[in-house]
């Protein structure tokens, strides 16, 4: 009886202290903050339903494609797919100098994603500034894939 | 007027109350009266919600959109399984699912013991009780209501743009993940294994406050039932989503597969618990039902973390008011569980034994509940404290900088102490303890110098990947364990497992022979699912195959690595052929037009005709509707810009028929002609299409000889689309999973992945379902 007990207590001592320090470890070191842009890879993004309607004023007035990317903070292959493609050197050159970028995340803009028929993360789509779909990319591709749509995109907008 | 289905519900909470007052007087005051009362009214309330359940599903099969919850998880051109599988598509329908089983259970616990004993008696109050809220529940958030009952329906009733009768042409339609086989299984597997844990709870519940005798008996084959069909419905969902790409493989720890596995877990603490627990009465007399209680406890806490909207997950049932009736539910079981769990901790006497030392089966038993309750726990935490600090602080926060490093990392250790003490009790033997130690301490030694060998790919976390990054130096320690230590203690519980089997091949007498052979089944179930899920994690490659073009049908490309893939066929085709009706048929109305004329008529058909006319401000629309036997009626539609409707098209139109019309636009008179708005016409992307699945069958090879074959496929419609890989299994356990993402520009987009040893841990699911059904059937008369 003495040695389950001691058992018990120790467990439980162990449990506590699990808890606590996984609690405060994801506290200090894994707050996803939204709004420096930390978890789209970098990138700088306009967010959410209204920042749509900004980047569509901008595409129109720069006459540059949209690119909406639908993400979401539990999405495992989001992170990857965030630092290794859309973070690809060549691919980020082209998303930042050629498109009007916008996220949505899927757990906040809901109406948009049913708008769009965007049912998991991470799913892009691209629009010309009038909001005509011109291509869809579900799923976290690769660079090599991604690449030729998104030039393939910026050329149909912004020509040669 | 209330629906027939909620009238079925109201009606089984009232012969639930009969019964549940009859079971009170006879058992506070002892009066009987009514005792003849209580077993129909149960087996009635029970038939109640079969039939309930059953008009639910005809709703479904006939298409009766005027139910909003069928209208959302269906549509006209489903095939009749996920009609069917529709029904427990949403909340509604699981919520209902799961209170027909509780009162199956109530049904067949009344029918067994006939009430008997107090125990039984006792039980089913508790059993009723839970059936009773959950029938509530169920009516808060009834199946059965109406479409116009929904806000937005009814703002436009309000305002005049729809009619008070409305009902939908055609439904919104299955979500496209959700058209698929595994749909038929999942839920049902989950809410039954869910439902049928009522009442092992209930009878620990009665125990802890009465200590009747023979509770565990009486919830034992229950909870072997709720064991099976939980860890199927688990490990079928680990199945079904390792077949749909963007789930994140066969487990991802997703809150809402995390949360149904924490109460498999401290269910499987409760039945090694309840083993010991038979023999010996005074053996875990209060760890057993706590732990039974815990269990129910936590299957409760899934169902908040499915509805809540707090956990974000794959399973995307959204908010309701519901959670918030559940988190009082379990608030009042949780308070009356610890306040009956501590009340028997304190009334018990401290038992004097002579010490026979750390090293005994009871406490060794006791550290493998220990260690079931802990591993409950890290799963426990990490999917609710995430949600504990947006609710209170408003913050997101992750458990790690993948999710998975969390679960993993912590849930390692605590495996292979759970394999190490699985070793030692099943080759426990009283006589030749010291020896056995020795094994032991061998083994762990092992295991312990095994977690510092290094190979390129051993470790329980690649802590190089980008996933690793802000981890705390203690995440990386255990990260950084090599897998290897994992096979000291599996090879060693396998062998105890051996031990055991052969011992159990011994026993003369036929059941208990055939249960030791059950019970050795699961433990190597045990085994094999830590031994494929380990591996199958940690090597699988992957290789992107980039965009091959169609026109390489026939010819093999080389994708690197010295694999290439050779497309054979590529295919698209309809989920559903030819489009079923919905409405009326135009011949009928033909033939009997003065039953339809200044009514409200749905009809359906092929645009023949169409005339766009300048009505300003607006444009009307004329279209000629013809259907399959060639009658044919007029529909007018008016609208800020042309419709866009071409003929050839298949369309649904609700609206209002009028007769005899003279139009000034298009100087015609119409003989039979409905009025709509646009919003009343259906369909105007071709019905047909509403499921188009692309297929690509492909081979694919590794150094010119072919390792795997079959198609993969990519489903698309207006609600989503899905990717469903081409999986083939091989002998060795290793499986080609080639990702098909649609079809663009004329190539495919593919990715192959050669995943080892996953077919291990199905073995295992198989084993455990093998090895607890032949347990079951053996089951002990006492």
């Amino acid at each position: 009886m003495r040695t389950k007990k001691l058992v018990s207590i120790l467990v439980l001592v162990l449990i506590l202290g699990f808890a606590y320090f996984s609690y405060t470890t994801a506290l200090t070191n894994f707050t996803l903050s939204d709004q420096n842009n930390s978890y789209l890879g970098g990138i700088k993004f306009h967010r959410a339903a209204a920042g749509l309607e900004e980047g569509v004023e901008i595409a129109k007035i720069e006459n540059k494609p949209i690119m909406m990317y639908f993400w979401a903070i539990w999405c495992q292959y989001c992170a990857r797919f965030q630092t290794d493609t859309l973070g690809n050197p060549k691919v980020k050159k082209i998303l930042e100098e050629d498109y009007v970028l916008v996220a949505m995340d899927l757990d906040i803009d809901r109406e948009v994603a049913q708008q769009y028929g965007v049912s998991y993360p991470p799913y892009l789509v691209f629009m010309d500034p009038n909001r005509n779909v011109l291509d869809r990319v579900p799923g976290a591709v690769e660079p090599d894939y991604l690449l030729p749509i998104v030039t393939k995109v910026k050329e149909t907008v912004r020509g040669k | 007027m209330i629906p027939l289905g909620d009238i079925l519900l109201y009606s089984t909470l009232v012969v639930s109350a009969i019964a549940l007052i009859g079971l009170l007087l006879k058992d506070f005051k002892n009066i009987d009266q009514f005792d003849k009362l209580i077993i129909p009214s149960i087996i009635l309330g029970a038939g109640l919600l079969t039939a309930s359940y059953i008009l639910l599903a005809y709703y479904f099969v006939t298409g009766d959109y005027s139910f909003d919850y069928v209208w959302q998880y269906s549509s006209i051109d489903l095939p009749l399984v996920y009609k069917i599988s529709g029904t427990w598509a949403g909340q509604p329908g699981t919520y209902l699912l799961w209170v027909l089983v509780v009162y199956l259970s109530a049904a067949w616990l009344a029918w067994t013991t006939k009430h008997s004993t107090a125990l039984s008696r006792r039980t089913q109050i508790i059993t009723l009780l839970t059936g009773i809220y959950l029938i509530i529940l169920t009516l808060v958030q009834t199946p059965f209501r109406l479409i116009i009952e929904r806000p937005e329906v009814a703002e436009l009733i309000s305002s005049g743009e729809l009619t008070a009768g409305f009902v939908p042409a055609d439904g919104n339609g299955l979500n496209a993940l959700l058209v698929n086989f595994w749909m038929t299984v999942h839920p049902p597997l989950m809410f039954i294994g869910y439902a049928t844990m009522t009442i092992p709870f209930a009878a620990a519940i009665v125990y802890l406050f009465t200590k009747e005798d023979g509770w565990e008996e009486l919830g034992r084959q229950w909870t072997r039932f709720t064991w099976l069909f939980l860890g199927m419905g688990i490990a079928v969902g680990g199945v079904w989503a390792y077949l749909v790409l963007g789930w994140g493989g066969f487990w991802a720890w997703d809150p809402v597969e995390t949360a149904s596995f924490i109460p498999w877990l401290t269910l499987t603490g409760f039945m090694h618990a309840a083993a010991l627990h038979r023999k010996d009465k005074s053996t875990f007399s209060i760890a057993a039902p706590v732990l039974a209680a815990v269990s129910f406890i936590l299957v409760l806490y899934a169902a908040i973390v499915v509805r809540s909207g707090l956990f974000n997950s794959v399973h995307a049932f959204g908010d309701t008011n519901t959670g918030t009736l559940l988190i009082i539910f379990i608030g009042i079981i949780t308070f009356v569980s610890i306040v009956l769990g501590m009340r028997r901790y304190l009334e018990e006497p401290d038992k004097v034994e002579e010490d026979r030392g750390f090293w005994n089966k009871t406490n060794v038993f006791y550290v493998t509940l220990l260690l079931f309750v802990v591993l409950a726990f890290i799963s426990f935490w990490g999917i609710s404290f995430p949600a504990f600090i947006q609710l209170t602080q408003g913050l997101k926060v992750g458990v790690a900088s993948d999710t998975k490093n969390f679960f993993n990392l912590w849930s390692y250790p605590f495996t292979i102490i759970l394999l190490l003490a699985l070793g030692f009790c099943l080759s426990y033997n009283e006589k030749n303890k010291e020896e056995q130690k020795k094994t032991l301490f061998i083994v762990m030694g092992l295991s312990i110098i095994a977690m510092f060998l290094r190979t390129e790919n051993f470790y329980v976390l690649d802590h190089s990947s980008p996933f690793w990054v802000r981890e705390p130096p203690i995440y990386k320690i255990i990260g950084n364990i090599s897998v290897i230590s994992l096979f000291p203690s599996l090879i060693y519980a396998t062998w105890a497992t051996a031990q055991r089997l052969k011992d159990f091949l011994k026993i003369k007498s036929i059941r208990p022979r055939i249960k030791g052979i059950g019970i050795a089944i699961v433990h190597f179930g045990v085994v094999f699912i830590i031994f494929g899920a380990v591996i199958s994690s940690n090597f699988t490659q992957s290789i992107e195959a980039g965009s091959i073009p169609l026109s390489s049908i026939g010819e093999k490309v080389n994708i690197g690595n010295g694999y290439d893939i050779k497309l054979i066929n590529f295919s698209t085709r309809s989920l559903s052929e030819g489009v079923p009706a919905a409405g009326i048929r135009i011949s009928d109305i033909n033939a009997n037009p003065s039953k339809f004329i200044n009514n409200n008529v749905k009809v359906s058909g092929r645009v023949a005709e169409v005339e766009n006319v300048q009505t300003p401000p607006s444009f009307t629309t004329y279209m000629k509707l013809d259907d399959a036997s060639g009658a044919s009626l007029w529909v007018a539609t008016q609208a800020d810009s042309p419709l866009d409707v071409r003929t050839g098209m298949d369309i649904t139109v609700d609206g209002f028929m009028m007769t005899e019309f003279w139009s000034n636009s298009t100087q015609k008179t119409y003989p039979l002609i409905i009025f709509t708005g646009p919003e009343g016409i259906n369909g105007a992307a071709p019905v047909s299409g509403k499921y188009k699945v692309q297929s690509i069958q492909l081979e694919v090879y590794k150094d010119n000889s072919r390792i795997g074959s079959g198609t993969a496929e990519y489903l698309d419609s207006q609600t989503g689309s899905g990717t469903f890989p081409l999986v083939d299994s091989s002998i060795t356990g290793t499986d080609v999973y080639v990702i098909f993402q649609g079809l663009s520009g004329g190539s495919a987009p593919l990715t192959l992945k050669i995943i080892p040893a996953v077919n291990f841990a199905w073995i295992g699911v198989v084993f455990f379902a093998l090895g607890i059904i032949l347990i079951m059937a053996m089951r002990s008369k006492s």
